[in-house]
Order: C-alpha cells, then structure tokens, then sequence
C-alpha cells in the first residue's frame, strides 16, 4: 500500500498562484474576442448592408438600356432598363400585338415606367414614359400574330397586346418594329429616414416615391460618371449623358462602435459598373 | 491524487487554450462566412449572366440552316441553353425570332440549385441568303464560253414542283471585264450576261453571304474534306461541304460545295445546288446544276475562266442548298436581361 500524504503549503501556493493567471489570461482573452466578436459583428453587418443595396443597383445600372442613364448627379441617379423587349407580329387597328417572354403574368406591371420604339432605320431608341395601365390592351394576340408567321404553339400565353402607342411616338411602330417596356428608376443617397445620424439609399419607381432601402452609409456616399474617352466625374450635363459608359457608386458605411469602442466602425466601398447590356 | 510524475495544470491550461481557440474559430467563421456567401453569389450570379449571353452569341454565331427550337452549349463552369420561336414572317425570305439563353452555374457549394440568369434578343433569320445574281459569277476578268460548254440562266425547274420552282430567269455570267461564246447559244439568260467592272469587292458585297465566316476552320459545317453518303441522307437534304486547298473535285453530289482554295473541277465532276470557291482553275469541266460563285478573296488567279462544262440554273437545287445556308443576324440594341 502506497502511503498518502497531502499537498504542502508551498505546492497549495504555487497552484494558486499558477491558476490565478491562467484564469486572468483566460478571461482577458475571453473579454478581447468578445469585443472583437461584437465589432465584426457590426462590420459584418455595415457590409452587407452597402453590398446588398449596391448590388442592387449595379443591377438595374447594368442593365441600362442605350441613353438609359437620364439623370446622372452626385446624389440623384436615374437610370432607364428594360423590363422586356418586344417585336410588334401584328397590328390590329391602333393597337400592336406584341410578344412578351411569359406573358403579362411574368411581368413586373408596377415597374413600367414607359415604352420605347427602336426606330428601324437609325436603329435608334425612342423612349416615352407612360405605365403600364395606360398602354395595357386586350384581344387574341396570339391568333393575329400566327396568321402573320408566328409560332405561337405552347406559347400563346406570350402574346399580348399594346394599346395607346401610336400617340406616343411620330411613326407608330409597325410589324416587325422592336419595342421595349423599361424601368425608369431612381436613386438617391440623402438622410436615413430610419437612422437620421447616417445617410440612407433610397429608390423611386417612375411615379412612385422615394423608398429606403440601406442605411447607415457614410457622408462621403456618392454617385460618379465615366464618359467615353474622359475620366469620372459626380456629375454630367444632360448634354453629355449619352457619353456616360460605367457608373460608380462610392457607398462608405458606417455605424457606432459596440459598447466599449471608441471610433465608429466604418467600411469602405465602391463597386463599378460598366453599362454593357441592350446597347 | 496524483500518481508517478503527472501534472494536472497541463490538462487546464490545455482545456482553456482550446476554449479560447473555439471562440476565436467561431468568431471568425462568422466574419469570413457572411463574406464568403456574398461575394460567392454575386460571382455566380454574374457568371451565369457571362454563360446565358456567351450562349446567346456563340448559338447566333455559328448557326447555319434550319433555326432548332433548343440547343445546349456547356460554356466555362456553366450551361447555357438557348430556345428560340418564330414571332413575324417580314417577307419570303426573311422571318424574325426570339432567341433566349438561360445560363446555369452550379458548383459544389450549391449542388442543385444553380445560379440562373437569362438574356434574350432578337434575330433576322436569312432563309436564302445568296442573292440570285447570275448562274456564274465570278470576279475574273474574262468568262469564255465554248468547247462545247453552255452557261444558261433559264430555270430548268420549268414546274413549280418545289418550293422556289419556276423561278424568274437570271443572269447567265458575270465577269470583271468581258463575257464571251463560241457560239449564240452558249449562254442564256436574262440578260445572257453582265459586266462588273467594280471587281470582286462588288461582287462579295452583293452576294448575300460572309464569306470570312463560310471560309473559317471554326465555323462549323456538315462535312469537311470529305462527302457524305448521300444515299443515306433523305433526298431532300443539301448537306454543307467545305474542302480546302487545290480541291480537284471528281465526285458527285449536291448541297452546298464551299472550296476554300481552289477550285478545279474534273470531267467527271457533278454537283446539284450551290458551289462558292476562292478560286476557280482556268478550265471549268463537269456539270453543275444551280449557281457557281466565286472570287471571294480577290481576282480570281486566273484571269480568264474557260467554260467546258454546262452551268445551269436550276431553281429547286439553288433553293434548297440556299436555305442550308440560312444564318441568324442578330438586331442590334434588342438583347436584354429577362427578369
């Protein structure tokens, strides 16, 4: 049998001493990744705020139809893109039957924001805004584009009809013109409604108001302009919209620091958007 | 208790190292993860887009002959599959389609549920693109008709018994410089001939066809350096060959014969549709029902092309080798990003 005997003094010490600092390292530790946890928190949180809401408009920007840019300021940024392209298969009195990839049910109705007629010759846009009520028709579209060569078979739903566009531009569209319905769409950074210390993004379809949809971005929030064979600039005359070639939207977040943080947690980004689609 | 040597703190310290390393891990999961998802999804998004409009361009590029309703393209990490539909009938050689590419790029992050994107656009479908000028129409400066050669722009498809029968009479020859026979009959047409002293440039602008696109090892045909069975095909098909080099073309068959080189064609030579060289020998033997195009890339070597053969418009042959050629232009500022 082993004899037992008990710690002494000086090994009670020493243990006490040894696990008093490994519990204040532990703890201090415990204290720095909680403070750091809290702080990528609300970074991970500023960033996706600006990334989303800049993706969303990187979107829409990209999209821009030719000349889709209307509005090109430092603040304010309206942007025209396609909902859908369409080809005029027929004509039935002022009214074009037209196809609509879905049909009116794949249709973002709400967001019409006007109708553009490519001119056949100069191939050319011609952009009016008008909505979707105005320009909605009914009858056979479907039947009136077959008799004029269109495969309609599993698809007749597709076929819709226009009606109100002869008003609208000099020489109606006719038979086998292209069409577009688009999106005339605007942004604008200004104070949060949500968060009135930090600035807000909102955006606005044609006749709708101001939404907000990210906030907390930073005072330095900005829109700028590339124009063909020139730098950026955060503004352009309306002379000069249809130079404008990539969009860049500078969007900084920022919000308070966690609970023993001194300096706001800021984020800093921009995205790029080259205008490359329906041109 | 405590046994030999053994040291409880180790197992303390060991167990609060790895606490600590647990919540510097999670931390910075949670940090790293909601990036990481980010950036993976727009990437992919973007990505499907860059497959759906690849798609789009490379179907309307390389298309040629009768438009198919789907085809599937695997491009980079993704697919792309591209429908079309017949929307208007412009005219009786031109139709109008809606062309759409729906991209997918899946990886092994998202099995089954890959990022999607769709463009569609509009196309003009050529369906007989070459243009009907002459029965021979080649940029040499001189055409001689003899020896026993007749060039005749007459249709011989007197009855309308195929789709295009029965068609106007054409031109009989071309040339740069001068078109001759060796007897009154040798050529008819309507005119019997014609002079282009504009050259070849003239020639390939009017002729309805890209020549450079024909002519490319990329673009895809039917058949290269070789010809098919064509007792196995149906008899209504005209395939498209496309030979390179000195071509000395002693076969028989039908279609469209594209020569990118030249073209010298033997006694035994006979062909029933459509036949486009760079260039043609200076004795053309044979027999040819349909048109002989050729001159693409310049004056034709030789300077003057001496007829042996019969060359004879033949309106059912020319029309059903045209539509194999038949090709999609896309309308320009029409493609768009469905939503």
């Amino acid at each position: 049998m082993v004899a037992n005997r008990g710690f002494t003094l000086v090994e009670t010490l020493i243990a006490l001493v040894l696990s008093s600092f490994v519990i204040v390292l532990v703890s201090h530790a415990f204290l720095v990744q909680n403070r750091f946890y809290s702080t990528q928190t609300q970074r991970t949180a500023a960033q996706d705020n600006v990334r989303a809401s800049t993706e969303l408009i990187a979107r829409e920007v990209r999209t821009a139809m030719e000349e889709g840019i209307v509005v090109a300021g430092a603040r304010t940024l309206t942007v025209r893109s396609p909902i859908a392209v369409t080809v005029v298969c027929a004509r039935s009195g002022s009214a074009k039957d037209v196809f609509l990839d879905g049909g009116e049910g794949a249709l973002d109705t709400d967001e019409v924001g006007g109708v553009a007629h490519r001119d056949p010759a100069t191939r050319d846009w011609i952009p009016v805004n008008t909505t979707w009520a105005a320009i909605d028709g009914s009858g056979n579209a479907a039947a009136n584009c077959a008799a004029n060569g269109a495969d309609t078979v599993g698809g007749s739903g597709s076929f819709h009809r226009l009606a109100g566009l002869n008003p609208l531009f000099g020489p109606p569209p006719g038979e086998g013109d292209v069409v577009m319905l688009f999106r005339e769409t605007t942004f604008k950074i200004q104070p949060s409604i949500l968060d009135p210390s930090t600035l807000g993004i909102f955006r606005a379809a044609y006749g709708e108001s101001l939404v907000e949809f990210a906030t907390g971005v930073d005072t330095t929030a900005q829109f700028q302009y590339r124009t063909v064979g020139g730098g950026y600039a955060d503004t352009v005359s309306a002379a000069s919209l249809a130079s404008v070639d990539a969009v860049r939207l500078v969007a900084d977040a920022r919000k308070p620091a966690p609970t023993g943080g001194v300096e706001d947690i800021t984020f800093g980004w921009s995205v790029n958007v080259p205008l490359r689609l329906a041109r | 208790m405590r046994v030999g040597g053994e040291d409880g703190f180790v197992l303390a310290f060991v167990v609060f190292m790895l606490f600590a390393i647990s919540v510097a891990g999670i931390t910075g999961y949670l940090v790293v993860s909601s990036e990481f998802e980010l950036s993976k999804y727009s990437s992919q998004g973007a990505e499907a887009l860059a497959v759906s409009r690849a798609g789009l361009e490379r179907f309307v590029a390389e298309h040629i002959g009768t438009v198919p309703d789907t085809t599937v393209f695997a491009l980079g990490n993704g697919v792309a599959t591209v429908t079309t539909r017949r929307l208007f009938a412009q005219d009786s050689l031109t139709d109008v389609y809606y062309v759409r590419s729906d991209g997918a790029v899946d990886d092994i992050f998202t099995p089954g549920s890959p990022a999607r994107r769709a463009v569609g656009g509009y196309a003009v479908h050529h369906r007989r693109p070459l243009a009907h000028h002459a029965t021979v129409l080649i940029a040499a400066d001189n055409i001689d008709v003899d020896n026993g050669g007749e060039v005749h722009g007459w249709d011989y498809n007197s009855a309308s018994d195929c789709p295009g029968g029965n068609a106007d009479d054409i031109t009989g020859a071309i040339a740069r410089v001068s078109v001759s026979e060796g007897s009154s009959n040798d050529i008819e047409g309507s005119p019997e001939s014609e002079i282009w002293s504009g050259g070849w440039t003239e020639m390939t602008d009017s002729v309805g066809l890209r020549w450079d696109v024909l002519s490319d090892p990329d673009f895809p045909v039917d058949h290269v350096n070789s010809l098919p069975d064509f007792g196995a095909i149906p008899p209504d098909s005209f395939p498209v060959i496309r030979y390179t080099g000195w071509v000395y073309a002693n076969f028989t068959g039908r279609g469209v014969l594209i020569v990118d080189g030249v073209f010298d064609p033997s006694p035994s030579f006979s062909w029933d549709g459509i036949v486009l060289a760079e260039d043609v020998d200076d004795i053309i033997q044979g027999y040819i029902d349909g048109i002989l195009v050729a001159g693409f890339e310049g004056p034709n070597m030789y300077s003057t092309v001496d007829f042996r053969t019969d060359v004879n418009y033949h309106s059912c042959e020319v029309y059903g080798a045209n539509e194999s050629l038949s090709y999609l232009e896309l309308l320009p500022n029409t493609v768009f990003e469905v939503n």
